[in-house]
């Protein structure tokens, strides 16, 4: 019988347009930091550490041995996710469960250091696709296209998308973008790969996130506000974009399925009180109701016209703004999950959703786009 | 099959253009080196050690640092090895890379060690000794980055720390 | 006490310098395919996948998304997937992630799959270089030939090791990977011949260093009702862990000994109960990326006193024939696909244990070990397998 493992501790950076003052590894040691002041623990009381994150994207092969340390894994038992942070909270989520391991943190961090596009460009296979122009925005722009063109979507209802999740970031303090933006504004932003506007993608942000999960034997000792992880599933899809119908996120269904299945969740939309995802556009905010089954294929743009996720809606969504008002490129799935936390703690503050008692949180762990991208969903309780 | 198949071999090569942040503490290491020919160090405020590279925070106690400690330019040489082959984008060879723990630190700099002819590679192991005293030479020209000291020379008087 | 897992397959690939003769995915299926005869499974008895490599030493970044239906049709079937990079602990990192996978409880068989075509990239040390700190030690280089050359010119210095010591230690490996169909370095080398190579970063030759390879591996971890099923055979483990030493090796400049690795060897031979490892262990497979290496790995795992591990070479206690054999495939010294050579160790110390290494099988192989290290010599894992159930 697997462990029964809580959220105990929670730490963000503000999370902004650059940090010059801090050397690479700052955000995840103050991340930490937090984190461990937030759980009234310290680095001893740690028993494994797992960082995240893509080395190409750092310009460091090997960056756990930088962030490794600052995330207090010194002579501690680590691991490293080469993928969004989401995936090192399943990795200590699995860990802990074993019984083998009481206490971990994990912890993400977004850089600037380098240039994503160019990056994400050599995920393509150097033979057939990266001659033909891709990167991580291209994959992206032409996924919400296929999805547009299929269900009949308009530029408008995905740009409803972008003034919701701007709103509601002007209320989250650690948000990168924290002004609101009306539809007009997304329409007339620059083009940046049709159908996707400047305002329809999520800007480049600086910063660091932490979690400290501990197993059910430990929980009450660090904490009277635990956050139970419920359920948990993940999975992968197809690397070949000609394989898959670009309309649809089959991982993130099936990842969806998973989780549900573990938490005895039959119907997301009544039963969830919030849902923060990780919208990789505003388009795709929309794609993602539906594979997470908020929505039927191609009613997604629905619930967004009939104000349903907004705040005050049936089931609010990303209620901290979501990754287009912050975005760290290898942890917005991470914070995804740190701000659902906190919602069931009551500590959300200006961007609380009243007496939430159950979240579910997405991370998209996808260096290449639409190529093979990962999708994970917890499903969290307040406990 | 009868006939081998011919193979073909696409070239490739990345060009990824970085910014890596320096940051408060590399930056003033950085200045100190280039306005002042000094070399500072950083003092963990709960294992006391005096830290080089300068770092934010201390790995093993986790606790943020803001104590800077001047150290020498004279130190003595920890480790070392020999390279004699060329590799792309570094510096060529021979040469010689060597740890040295500068006095008043803890911990040692990493850099390279000049002043010696290293080209008989049966010789060159004689002159370079683990525990050997050396000193900062320092470029005229400064930048502000760990090259504004040239090269660790061998100290030559026999004068022990 | 966690659930109790064991290897039920292994699947390796031929290394060389370069593998022109596959794509990369077809590379990963050659493993993938292998480690499913050996099991006697089928892509759908696999409830996840993990998968570990270093980037970028490919020139694909985030490679595995490329070779992700080479994993048993992963992608298509939108299995459970994670990547795990630790260096060159990767392969290691990677076993232990599937392991942990099974002991959650979550998932019963589980592949993991590690890569790595060094021979693509056209120098691998500039990719290790970019290991090191860009702000401060970049610039000067510290690609491993140099900072392991450290270790040696440290050893001989405190130990008196010698490189007729390391030249040993070449044709003991060199004469074991003859053995191996998998190994990359299949050829004859005496003392003598070591002894005369090109000398590439003092006291490191030629033949103190491993070449860079073309490789693949894959082993299949499951659950203990399901090993009994799947094999006669299974390889459980017994113990493992991993460590984790800070980044700057100028606070750690005291490179003779290899604290972290003994460290972390103390903490797996208390979960396993093994008081005397020259005695309880009957083959190790270690990291030995240079010569010098197998020696102080030696003496950090306690098979001898600190300094005194080149004395075990030329007692020959490590030979094939001697006490405690290390590395009868030829080890990390003649085959070296970075991210895929730490799974290599352990499916090698697993094919031991099940009496399946074939022209390199150790007689009566009960308990072995597996060891890898990386990241600017920080990191290690350790796993020991047995033939008993823990």
């Amino acid at each position: 019988m697997p462990k029964r493992v809580a959220i105990v501790g929670i730490g963000q950076t503000k999370h902004e347009e650059s940090k010059g003052h801090y050397m690479y590894h700052e955000t995840d040691f103050e991340a930490a930091k937090r984190a461990l002041d937030d759980a009234s623990l310290s680095r001893g009381d740690l028993d494994t550490v797992i960082a995240s994150g893509w080395d190409a994207i750092d310009g460091r092969t090997l960056s756990d041995m930088h962030t490794c340390m600052a995330i207090g894994g010194y002579l501690k038992d680590s691991s490293h996710a080469g993928e969004d942070g989401i995936m090192a909270l399943v990795y200590a989520y699995l860990r802990i469960a074993s019984g083998l391991f009481d206490v971990a943190l994990v912890a993400g961090h977004g850089h600037r250091e380098a240039s994503i596009d160019a990056v994400t460009r050599v995920v393509f296979d150097p033979l057939f696709t990266r001659p033909a122009g891709r990167n991580y925005i291209i994959t992206m722009a032409m996924q919400a296209n296929s999805y547009m063109h299929k269900h009949g979507v308009s530029k408008e209802q995905a740009a409803k998308v972008v003034v919701k999740n701007r709103a509601n970031g002007a209320r989250n303090p650690y948000a990168h973008l924290d002004s609101p933006v009306t539809l007009e504004d997304v329409l007339a932003s620059a083009p940046v790969a049709y159908p996707l506007k400047a305002l329809d993608c999520p800007p480049e942000s600086v910063g660091g996130v932490a979690l400290i999960l501990a197993a059910e034997d430990v929980v009450r000792r660090i904490t009277d506000k635990p956050v139970w992880i419920r359920g948990i599933g993940w999975a992968i899809e197809s690397y070949e974009m000609g394989d898959k119908d670009l309309a649809e996120i089959p991982s993130l269904a099936a990842a969806a399925q998973r989780a549900y299945k573990m938490a005895g969740i039959r119907r997301p939309l009544n039963e969830l009180d919030l849902a923060e995802v990780h919208e990789a556009t505003s388009f795709h905010e929309l794609m993602d109701y539906e594979a997470l089954g908020f929505a039927k294929p191609g009613q997604g743009a629905k619930l967004i016209d009939e104000g349903t996720t907004e705040m005050g809606g049936k089931l609010p969504v990303n209620p901290s703004g979501g990754s287009l008002c912050a975005n760290l490129f290898g942890a917005s799935g991470l914070v995804r999950a740190a701000e659902a936390a906190l919602q069931l703690r009551g500590d959300a503050h200006g961007r609380q959703v009243a007496g939430a008692s159950l979240a579910l949180a997405h991370g998209l762990s996808a260096p290449s786009g639409a190529a093979a991208p990962t999708n994970c969903v917890a499903i969290l309780e307040r406990g | 099959m009868t006939q081998e198949e011919e193979i073909l071999i696409m070239p490739g090569a990345w060009n990824l253009p970085f910014r890596h942040t320096a940051g408060r503490f590399a930056s003033r290491f950085f200045r100190e080196l280039r306005d002042n020919k000094k070399i500072f160090g950083v003092r963990c405020p709960e294992c006391r050690r005096v830290l080089l590279p300068p770092r934010p925070f201390c790995e093993r106690c986790f606790a943020s640092i803001d104590e800077w400690v001047e150290v020498g330019n004279q130190g003595t040489l920890e480790l070392f090895t020999i390279c004699y082959v060329p590799f792309l984008g570094l510096p060529p060879p021979p040469i010689a890379t060597i740890m040295v723990k500068l006095d008043g630190a803890d911990g040692c700099l990493s850099h390279i060690l000049g002043g010696i002819d290293l080209s008989d590679v049966d010789k060159a192991p004689e002159l370079v000794k683990i525990g050997m005293r050396v000193e900062a030479v320092w470029r005229d020209e400064r930048k502000g980055e760990i090259g504004d000291i040239e090269y660790f020379r061998p100290v030559k008087s026999s004068r022990r720390a | 006490m966690a659930r109790r897992v064991a290897i039920v397959g292994v699947g390796l690939t031929k290394c060389s310098s370069h593998r022109r003769d596959v794509t990369y995915p077809e590379l990963v299926h050659e493993a993938v395919s292998a480690a499913l005869a050996d099991a006697n499974l089928k892509a759908k008895d696999i409830d996840a996948v993990v998968y570990g490599s270093m980037d970028p030493f490919d020139g694909v970044f985030a490679l595995e998304r490329w070779n992700v239906d080479a994993c048993v049709g992963a992608g298509a079937a939108n299995m459970p997937f994670l990547k795990l990079t630790t260096g060159g602990t990767t392969g290691g990192s990677t076993a232990l992630g599937g392991y942990y996978h099974v002991t959650s409880g979550m998932f019963d068989v589980v592949l993991t799959v590690a890569s790595q075509r060094v021979g693509e990239t056209l120098e691998a040390q500039l990719v290790l270089n970019t290991a090191i700190d860009p702000i401060y030690e970049r610039w000067m280089g510290g690609g491993a030939i140099t900072v392991v050359a450290n270790q040696a010119s440290s050893h001989f210095h405190y130990y008196g090791t010698t490189e007729e010591d390391l030249a040993m230690v070449a044709a003991k490996n060199y004469a074991c990977a003859l053995n191996n169909p998998y190994a990359h370095l299949q050829r004859h080398l005496t003392v003598e011949d070591a002894l005369k190579m090109r000398m590439l970063s003092w006291p490191l030759r030629l033949s103190d260093c491993c070449p860079s390879s073309d490789g693949a591996c894959a082993i299949i971890f499951a659950s203990e009702e399901r090993a009994a099923k799947i094999t006669k055979t299974p390889a459980w483990v017994r113990g493992k862990g991993q460590i984790t030493d800070n980044y700057y090796i100028g606070d750690r400049p005291w490179f003779q000994d290899w604290d972290g690795l003994t460290m972390l060897a103390q903490r797996v031979y208390k979960e396993a109960r093994i008081n005397n490892p020259l005695q309880e262990l009957d083959v190790a497979e270690l990291y030995n990326a240079f010569t010098i290496q197998e020696i102080i790995e030696c003496e950090a795992l306690g098979f001898c006193e600190p300094g005194k591990g080149a004395e075990l070479v030329r007692k020959g206690v490590t030979d094939m024939g001697g006490e405690l054999p290390v590395c009868p495939s030829g080890g990390t010294l003649c085959t070296n696909p970075i991210g895929a050579t730490g799974l290599i160790r352990i499916g090698e110390a697993a094919l031991q244990v099940m009496g399946k290494a074939d022209k390199r099988q150790v007689p009566n192989v009960k308990t072995a070990l597996g060891h890898v290290w990386g990241a600017a010599i920080g990191f290690h894992v350790l796993m020991i397998l047995d033939k008993e159930k823990p």
